[in-house]
């Protein structure tokens, strides 16, 4: 540097001459009462002329190398291209980790370019060369939407153990993330050891949530979380409901989320199902006529009036009944199949009242209606079997 | 029993309910989220089924060859082709992968159905691979063990064999260990 610095100086004269220019009277005043010389405020002018914005010099670099060409300036060339090269590096894992699979021998071509340049030290290609895959870069994004490295987001958030976007993330001493509950089941099952790579975890810090992590994992995949939650959240309720039918209102949401997302007709399915299978059930056991008080009493006939209100709290108690009839009949020791379709019916009731309390106004009225078709058919269906009545068929 | 069952997913609304009777879950459904009724690990079950099948997913856009035998999710039948330069180039070794229904936090039970000469794999089979014992970890998956079991078919471990006889003649005559490798290679294992 230093010993290059005499020969450069005078050649870059003309340009610095324009660079010193730029500098205010009150520094050159101030470089003269210090003491400088012309060319050391020529110097000064230089380095002020290279700091600031690069972008500027490198456009306008080529062509004054090209006029000054020989022998001195190709090591300042030198320097400067590897000094270029460092700014580019970056550039092209960015692309890469930004674009997806879709074009990866873009990429590559980009790259290529980019290590042929340096290699020629020809900078006009390099910076055609970052210009394209500067060019690429935007044209995917702006293709593919708002974040284009979604796929690697999902791969990079996701839990080594379930495979699936990590679930309340905690972090290890030694920075891995995993779902808190995967942890804790490894941690158990397979020692105290990180997963991946064996370092001893210490109990209590493995078990905190990350949260800046789990807040952003919130916030990319919504829909996935969203998924997950619910599916817990409708298995702890489930165990809650059967074995104790405790009341139920706080988990209508969590349940009615989840059941958005099966389509109406699974709803007819089902409840032509559970009928079919109860009845047989019932023709099989005897002993599961006796009869359950309240609501049995109830007609029919009031099945297509009471469609609607179903869904609202009174249903609630009906709801009670049957699962205090589920709490009786696994006590009994039913077939598990009926166990099941007492579980749909259930579960549907929760939907039913979940979607009348929550999501009325948003969800389209047809499938209320088909709501309702079903009950009717629940209420035709009712009518042949009257031991069904005699159990106490939930309104 | 079926107290402690829970609800099967909402989008399988055709399973699980009458089908899966009597429980036990032994083996496992071949659908990830039907539950078993009535298994006593219900959720471990299911957990395992879910990510076995995403393995399988991943895996479909690897290079590797393994999935499930028939609708048993839990049992994979896979393919190792012999490693190039290695004297089981060119064959075809198949391998059966049976998974426990606590699947990530234990490893996958892993045997060779293709006989083969090789110290660290026994005449029924049998494979000794740390990571498949003790050195198992839940963030290894299916692929990374086939990768493991590829690496040692062309580097066998004669300090730790299955097979005496077969390591002592990889130290002392490797060629000859290697000519009766190809010879069983070709064989058995095409």
């Amino acid at each position: 540097m230093a010993a290059e610095s005499p020969r450069s100086a005078p050649r870059r004269t003309p340009a610095a001459k324009s660079g010193a220019g730029l500098l205010s009277p009150r520094f050159r005043s101030a470089a003269e009462l210090a003491g400088w010389d012309e060319e050391s405020i020529l110097l000064a002018a230089l380095v002020v002329e290279d700091t600031p914005v690069r972008e500027s010099r490198r456009k306008r670099r080529p062509s004054g190398s090209s006029t000054a060409g020989g022998s001195a300036g190709s090591n300042t060339r030198k320097r400067r291209s590897r000094r270029q090269s460092a700014d580019e590096a970056p550039i092209p894992p960015v692309a890469l980790v930004l674009d997806d699979d879709e074009k990866p021998n873009d990429n590559e071509v980009a790259k290529k370019e980019v290590k042929q340049a340096e290699e020629e030290k020809e900078k006009v290609s390099v910076v055609e060369g970052k210009e394209k895959s500067g060019s690429t870069k935007e044209g995917e994004a702006a293709a593919t939407g708002e974040l284009p490295c979604m796929d690697r987001l999902r791969e990079e958030l996701s839990c080594a153990i379930c495979l699936d976007v990590c679930f309340q993330p905690s972090t290890t001493p030694c920075g891995h993330s995993f779902c808190m509950q995967c942890l804790k089941h490894a941690a158990s099952k397979c020692g105290k050891r990180c997963p991946k790579c064996r370092q001893l975890i210490s109990n209590s810090r493995s078990c905190t949530i990350n949260t800046v992590l789990w807040n952003t994992i919130q916030l990319l995949f919504p829909s996935e979380v969203e998924a997950r939650k619910s599916s817990m959240a409708s298995s702890s309720a489930s165990k809650d409901d059967v074995k104790q039918s405790l009341p139920r209102s706080n988990n209508y949401t969590q349940v009615g989320i989840r059941n958005t997302s099966g389509s109406s007709s699974f709803t007819t399915q089902d409840y032509t199902r559970i009928g079919n299978s109860t009845r047989s059930s019932l023709a099989a056991d005897g002993r599961r006529s006796m009869p359950v008080p309240g609501t049995m009493n109830t007609s029919s006939g009031s099945f297509d009036t009471q469609g609607r209100s179903t869904r609202s709290r009174d249903s609630g108690r009906g709801f009670v009944r049957a699962s205090e009839l589920v709490a009786t009949r696994s006590s009994a020791r039913s077939g598990q199949s009926d166990d099941a379709s007492l579980a749909y019916r259930l579960q549907q009731e929760e939907f039913m009242t979940a979607f009348d309390n929550d999501g009325g106004e948003r969800q389209p009225q047809n499938t209320i209606s088909t709501a309702r078709a079903n009950l009717r058919a629940m209420a035709s269906r009712a009518e042949r079997a009257v031991l069904l009545r005699a159990r106490g068929w939930p309104l | 029993m079926s107290s402690s069952s829970s609800f099967p997913g909402p989008r399988f609304p055709g399973a699980g309910a009458g089908a899966s009777g009597g429980g036990g879950g032994g083996g496992g459904g071949s659908g990830s989220s039907v539950r078993p009724w009535g298994s006593s690990g219900g959720t471990s079950v299911s957990s395992s089924g879910k990510r076995i099948q995403k393995e399988l997913l991943d895996l479909n856009a690897s290079d590797c060859s393994a999935g499930p035998k028939g609708d048993n999710l839990y049992h994979w039948l896979s393919t190792i082709i012999g490693p190039q330069g290695s004297p089981y180039e060119g064959g075809i070794f198949f391998l059966d992968v049976v998974f426990p229904l606590d699947y990530p936090f234990k490893p996958p039970m892993v045997t060779f159905k293709t006989r083969i000469y090789h110290c660290n794999v026994d005449s029924t089979g049998a494979v000794s691979l740390e990571i498949l014992k003790d050195g198992w970890s839940p963030a290894l998956t299916i692929s990374k063990v086939l990768l493991a079991i590829k690496a040692i078919i062309t580097n066998p471990d004669p300090y730790n064999p299955l097979v005496d006889s077969i390591a002592r003649l990889y130290l002392t005559d490797r060629a000859k260990h290697d000519e009766i490798a190809a010879e069983w290679t070709l064989r058995f294992a095409r």
